[in-house]
């Protein structure tokens, strides 16, 4: 039994030595984050001495304060293979209005009706629309690129502060 | 008096402390909200690509192939060579001088690394040298060591048949050999059809004195024939043994080397040939001590003459062609 289990053992070994022949490297921004290679962690970034098969793989990051990220991969037959994954981040935004009976809507999904309210927004472009009385009134693009707050009044360009 | 404003005060104090009690619990389970606003539900993602850099790092392929002659050495070597069975599409090609070891560099995953699909032409530079075909698994990066190869001359082969000149059969078992001066280079027998092949290592077409022999174990003189190379890797010769239908019987052989074969039989008379031993004559008269005769000529491509001359009767013996093949313990030196 010991034996079977032994060369079980051995040509595991064998397989794996043959499939992982290329070198693997990761590095993110922010550091230290844990990396899911095929549903399996890695380890946190920097990752130096990695391996990786010849083929298709799925590297998922899921790290609090950044949008998930998953990232699918033909590796081809090489020496190794470097990746620098730079996580978007997720900023907190808080949106106020004066004007009444207005309905808000984010990216033609999240809505809501509150004069004050706080938002986590993905770093980048957001589409803004509002509505009275169910019409459109306005749409605009805003830009989170850091943690403010942002003030709406009727169509008029959007205040940051 | 007193007693009232008492009352009424704590009354009052009952009142701020149930109004303060409530503040403090509304600000405990709503917190900053009712001053900050409060939170929606969810993040709020736009999906933006995220930036993502991917950078591979290749290696190569150094191929190492050492190289022998054993014989002679062609100035220059052109190598091709070909991944995936595909000879259509030199992957790359080097012509180098005839050194001990063939290098090339290949840019990594060129090469098949499953099957012997991956293919090294070799040309010498030169006509009379093989061509080398070394098919290889590959791999994918790294130092691949290929078996040495020999690079050979294109080898030379003799081949025919031997029959008996007088009635036109087979002959098996005689005895064949390419010779260079008196060396035996190589040696065999004819075969049950009388077939035989000789092949020697090409380096022998710059030789001069190479020659075939044939029929060393027969009791006939051995048939010779110089070879010559110089136009063809190949040469058929049809050989045939002994004397032919020309020469009429009684035959006899003579039965040493060098037999004086003279135009008259009085002394003083004068030797038109010395004859090697096995040599074929033809008896037609008879003296009490000598044979006159006639023997065979090889003239080359026309065949062969008769020649008419005299022999002592001691230098002949009676030709048995019951058995054409020499005892085993007859000295093989003589020829």
């Amino acid at each position: 039994m010991f034996l079977f289990i032994k060369k079980i053992l051995a040509l595991c070994i064998c397989v794996s030595g043959l499939l992982a022949q290329i070198k693997l490297s990761v590095n993110t921004i922010p550091k230290r984050v844990e990396i899911f290679l095929d549903g399996n962690a890695i380890g946190k970034t920097p990752i130096k001495n990695g391996n990786i098969s010849i083929g298709e793989h799925q590297f998922v990051i899921d790290e609090d304060g950044y949008a998930p990220l998953k990232y699918d991969l033909i590796v081809n037959s090489s020496e190794s293979v470097h990746l620098d994954f730079f996580l978007n981040p997720i900023y907190k935004v808080k949106f106020k209005t004066e004007e009444n009976s207005l309905i808000f809507e984010l990216n033609n999904e999240h809505q809501w009706g509150e004069k004050l309210i706080r938002l986590e927004l993905e770093a980048g472009e957001h589409f803004l629309r509002v509505f009275k009385l169910g019409e459109i009134i306005d749409e605009q693009v805003i830009m989170v690129d850091e943690p403010k707050s942002f003030e709406y009044f009727l169509k008029k360009p959007i205040i940051e502060k | 008096m007193i007693y009232k404003f008492i009352i009424m005060k704590k009354e009052r104090l009952k009142f701020l402390f149930i109004i303060g009690l409530n503040t403090i619990l509304l600000y405990t389970f709503y917190g900053c909200a009712m001053f900050r606003g409060p939170e929606y539900s969810e993040i709020i993602y736009n999906y933006r690509q995220p930036l993502i850099s991917v950078t591979y790092e290749y290696g190569e392929i150094a191929l190492k192939m050492p190289l022998e002659y054993p014989g002679a050495k062609p100035e220059n070597l052109l190598f091709n060579i070909y991944s995936r069975g595909d000879t259509s599409r030199t992957m790359i090609s080097i012509l180098q001088d005839a050194s001990k070891e063939f290098r090339a560099y290949l840019p990594q995953g060129v090469l098949d690394t499953d099957n012997e699909t991956n293919l090294i032409k070799i040309y010498p530079q030169d006509p009379d040298f093989t061509p080398q075909y070394i098919p290889f698994k590959g791999i994918q990066f790294g130092e691949l060591n290929l078996p040495t190869v020999e690079i050979v001359m294109i080898p030379l082969t003799i081949e025919g048949t031997i029959s008996l000149n007088r009635n036109d059969s087979i002959l098996e078992g005689v005895s064949v050999a390419i010779q260079n001066f008196d060396q035996t280079i190589i040696e065999t027998e004819s075969d049950t059809a009388g077939y035989f092949k000789l092949i020697i290592p090409g380096e022998y077409k710059r030789e001069e004195y190479i020659q075939l022999v044939a029929g060393m174990n027969m009791i006939f003189k051995p048939f010779k024939q110089k070879l010559d190379f110089s136009n063809s890797y190949n040469i058929n010769i049809n050989i045939g043994m002994g004397p032919s239908a020309n020469l009429a019987e009684p035959l006899y052989l003579t039965n040493k080397s060098n037999v004086h074969f003279r135009d008259n039989p009085d002394i003083g008379s004068s030797t038109l040939f010395l004859l090697e031993n096995g040599e074929t004559f033809s008896v037609q008269r008879v003296t009490p001590g000598e044979y006159f005769g006639s023997i065979e000529v090889d003239i080359g491509k026309k065949g062969s003459i008769k020649l008419d001359g005299w022999v002592y009767r001691s230098d002949l013996d009676l030709l048995q062609l019951s058995n054409l093949f020499k005892k085993q313990s007859n000295d093989v030196s003589i020829y």
